[in-house]
């Protein structure tokens, strides 16, 4: 037990080192990327006093490390900073448009959940056969060699052609009802989640195949269980620890795909809300919208880790899961 | 002295900011597309389409555009630098004058006026006119607001010309005297960064123009969210009448031009803007909606920098045989698919501009061309040609302007940056860091106005990669101050011989604007021209469809 705290507490701080990482990296890289915020927000003829008085008002003229730690204090106390563009809170837009890129990344996940997973199963267990394999190559193939921006850019023609009650622009909150936001983002989160699915059905089939040839299946199978009993109850049990944490690593993936998506289909969300910022060179912006995605994707992982430590104690002792 | 230095040199950190954010707008056409152009019915002279009167209905109408307003003074009329805010901002704000489908200039807040002399109007306000605070207009708004412009630091007070005094002469009427004849005052008034504004709140403290827009136009906003939206609702007190049919009117701010092609297939947004010109074949085959192009006297142009050190482009015999290799009519065929035409520096779709085809590059054989790369070593240097990549339109011409300019001997290797590091290297550096780049001027409804950058001194953007050539300026302040017309025409012509020469600024063709148009929701009225970038000019002669 103490081991297994121990571990857990070490994969705490680990958290909390990466983000810390993240933030540092964020921060300088943004300020190192060539062209000037002041070129953006003045123009470029911009006298040096009216750069200097930007740069005071935003506290860009202070040392680095100076800038660094004041924005980590904001950040620690909730506030992420104000845009230069549009001077209003960054937390404030940020607030605005979490639901959209959330709701988009639930429902990406949704479909990779409910597509990916039956796939690779029906494909690890028919893996002898011609069908299922032929079924999981294509779809893998499709899903991971197709660019976003491709299928998205496909997907906008053909449904604006017929749509089909479905929306290929824009942003209907869940405020406006269920039916309005299922129609604004069943595309997008259909396009987002492709790559998604096939990663899933590659990695379950895979997972799948090796716990198949585990002697408690053949048991099983001398036992006279049924296939299906044999899927849900030793299969899929086994076969859950590596699903499970590929479910991180989409998630960094949709994360970082609704950037695409969301200007694509023109989605108020997070992701072009970052695209637009650092366009614009706005440091505050691009910041915390990095930022709060690190923060999403490093807390999903931990929970992930906790998760499958209490699912497999050997991953605690030993680092890995056992077979 | 002070003053006006400081006004040129804001006047040209606009005219740059136009320059460069304004071109994060356009979208491009295939390179294979066929030339020639469409053949385009007007609805009626100088329409390409005209508002039905016999729809009677009211209500609400979405436009999706390509990008919005992004200033640096926020809401204020007077410093907009782009196209599109003086479009959004003409909703609320109205000026003494406007411009019509032949680009002449007709009565707006000002409903007549007389000129005495070459140097003085006399303009008669519509003092039934009222904010939409409620409160009447009067020629003290007039005064203050046109004082203000003048005065202030924005791109547009360049081209408010030689302004002397400007003065209340009677209740409803307002005198102007200009320190010398200059051709394009009425046309500098027609333009939204000319507006009227509420000086009294103004003054008073009450209203912030940065944050809050009160005009006297047909429009107040309602709500906007940057880059996202805006929402405006008819002015129920607007002078213009009570007929505006569009009483809710939605700007959608949406990048993508295959989404907005979507949205208004899909009948989503009832009218949309398009920069690629291929919108013109992709949407035109759907049943109930219309596409139309207008004619823009915006202008693309090839910036050739001749002040970067130990540069080619130092020569100005290199740089004249690099602008005679430029095939103007073949960019116009390829690029826009014949769509468009070339242009001198003077808007060729404006009356009085010279003709294309008698300047010098034009006129000058391309074998000359490519001796004189020979002779002077030219082609032994490779010229980057900078482009910014949130413009992919720009990025098609200079593919095609390399190989162009790869027939007389010249390399050049095309660099793609996104728009900071484009204002950086090109508007910003002194020298500009480049050796070609692609940007895009407002053309404006006279012929002079845009000529005015082609003097870095008044231009001031350009001074890190144009020279200063006082015969060049002198024709530029002359093709302004001549009134006459026939003898404007030879200035003008003489103007874009020697610019031509120069070849620092290398006018190209005509920007147009696609506009696309759900019949079942709206039934518009669409000039055939425009100078102002604003296709929401006759938004109030609009009627709602179905």
């Amino acid at each position: 037990m103490m081991q297994i705290l121990r571990w857990s507490a070490g994969r705490v701080m680990s958290a909390l080192i990466t983000l810390l990482g993240v933030s540092v990296l964020i921060f300088v890289a943004i300020r190192l990327m060539p062209g000037s915020y002041e070129d953006i927000i003045l123009g470029p003829l911009a006298s040096a006093e009216e750069r200097q008085l930007l740069a005071e008002a935003y506290g860009l003229d202070q040392p680095i490390f100076v800038q660094y730690f004041a924005w980590i204090g904001q950040v620690l106390t909730g506030e992420l900073g104000t845009s230069y563009v549009t001077q209003s809170s960054v937390s404030g837009e940020m607030l605005e448009r979490i639901p959209v890129t959330a709701t988009l990344t639930i429902m990406a996940m949704a479909v990779t959940l409910l597509a990916g997973v039956p796939l690779g199963i029906w494909t690890g267990v028919r893996s002898g056969a011609k069908q299922g394999g032929a079924v999981g190559r294509v779809v893998s193939s499709i899903g991971i060699s197709v660019p976003e921006f491709v299928l998205g850019s496909i997907v906008i023609f053909v449904f604006s052609q017929f749509s089909l009650g479905l929306k290929v622009g824009g942003f209907a909150s869940i405020g406006t009802g269920f039916w309005p936001t299922f129609q604004a983002l069943l595309l997008p989160a259909l396009v987002l989640s492709v790559f998604c699915v096939a990663a899933t059905a590659r990695t379950t089939r895979d997972a799948v195949m090796g716990v198949l040839v585990e002697p408690h299946i053949t048991a099983a199978v001398a036992r006279g269980e049924t296939a299906g009993h044999i899927v849900r109850h030793h299969v899929l049990r086994n076969a859950g620890i590596p699903i499970l944490t590929l479910l991180g690593t989409i998630t960094a993936y949709l994360l970082g795909g609704a950037v695409i998506i969301e200007t694509l289909f023109n989605l108020p969300g997070l992701g072009s809300f970052m695209v637009t910022g650092l366009g614009r060179r706005d440091f505050a912006v691009v910041q915390a919208t990095v930022l709060f995605a690190a923060a999403v994707f490093v807390v999903l992982s931990l929970v992930l880790d906790l998760i499958t430590s209490a699912l497999d104690p050997r991953v605690a002792v030993t680092g890995k899961a056992g077979s | 002295m002070l003053i006006n230095q400081r006004t040129r040199s804001r006047a040209a950190a606009g005219a740059a900011i136009a320059l460069s954010l304004a071109c994060v707008l356009t979208s491009c056409a295939a390179p294979g597309s066929a030339p020639g152009g469409t053949e385009q019915t007007e609805a009626a002279p100088g329409f390409l389409a005209v508002a039905d009167e016999a729809l009677t209905g009211t209500g609400a109408l979405t436009v999706q555009l390509d990008y919005d307003t992004s200033e640096a003074d926020g809401l204020d009329p007077q410093t907009a630098q782009t196209d599109t805010s003086w479009m959004i901002m003409g909703l609320v704000y109205e000026t003494l004058v406007t411009t019509d489908e032949n680009f002449e200039i007709q009565p707006k807040l000002a409903t007549s006026w007389e000129q005495p002399d070459d140097t003085t109007y006399v303009f008669t306000i519509d003092t039934t006119a009222t904010f939409s605070n409620g409160r009447a207009l009067t020629v003290d708004d007039v005064v203050g607001s046109l004082e203000r412009q003048v005065a202030s630091m924005s791109v547009w007070s360049g081209q408010m010309g030689p302004v002397e005094s400007i003065e209340a002469t009677g209740d409803d009427q307002v005198t102007v005297k200009l320190g010398s004849p200059y051709a394009p005052f009425l046309a500098a008034l027609a333009n939204t960064p000319a507006a009227i504004l509420p000086m009294e709140e103004v003054n008073d403290g009450s209203v912030d123009l940065t944050t809050t827009m009160l005009g006297t136009g047909p429009y107040l906003v309602a709500d906007h969210r940057q880059d996202e939206s805006w929402t405006f609702t008819a002015n129920p007190d607007w002078h213009g009448g009570d007929n505006l049919a569009v009483q809710t009117l939605e700007l959608q701010i949406v990048d993508q031009e295959s989404t907005r092609q979507a949205a208004l297939r899909e009948g989503s947004t009832g009218m949309a803007k398009f920069v690629n010109i291929d919108s013109l074949s992709q949407l035109g085959g759907n049943e109930g909606l219309q596409i139309v192009k207008q004619t823009q006297s915006d202008l693309y142009y090839v910036l050739v920098n001749s002040q970067k050190p130990d540069s080619p482009l130092n020569d100005q015999d290199v740089r004249f045989a690099i602008n005679t290799a430029i095939d103007r009519q073949a960019i116009a065929d390829i690029v826009f698919a014949g769509e468009t035409t070339p242009t001198g520096i003077t808007p060729s779709n404006l009356p009085g501009a010279c003709r294309v085809d008698e300047l010098p590059s034009e006129q000058a054989a391309i074998e000359d061309a490519r001796a004189t790369i020979e002779e002077t070593g030219a082609g032994d240097v490779e010229l980057d040609l900078i482009v910014d990549t949130s413009n992919p339109v720009m990025a098609q011409i200079a593919q095609l302007v390399q190989q162009q300019l790869a027939e007389i001997g010249v390399t050049v290797r095309i660099e793609q940056v996104d728009t900071a590091i484009y204002i950086e290297r090109v508007f910003s550096a002194q020298p500009g860091d480049f050796d070609l780049s692609i940007s895009w001027f407002a053309g404006y409804s006279d012929p002079s106005m845009v000529t005015k950058w082609w003097n870095p001194e008044q231009a001031f953007f350009n001074v890190g990669f144009t020279g200063v050539h006082e015969d060049l300026n002198a024709l530029i302040a002359e093709g302004a101050s001549e009134t006459d017309p026939d003898a404007r025409a030879e200035v003008l012509t003489e103007l874009c011989a020697s610019a031509d020469e120069y070849a620092e600024m290398v006018p190209l063709v005509h920007r147009p604007s696609i506009i696309g148009f759900d019949t079942t929701a709206v039934s518009p009225t669409i000039q055939s021209n425009e100078g102002y970038g604003n296709i929401l000019r006759n938004i109030a002669d609009y009627r709602i469809a179905g």
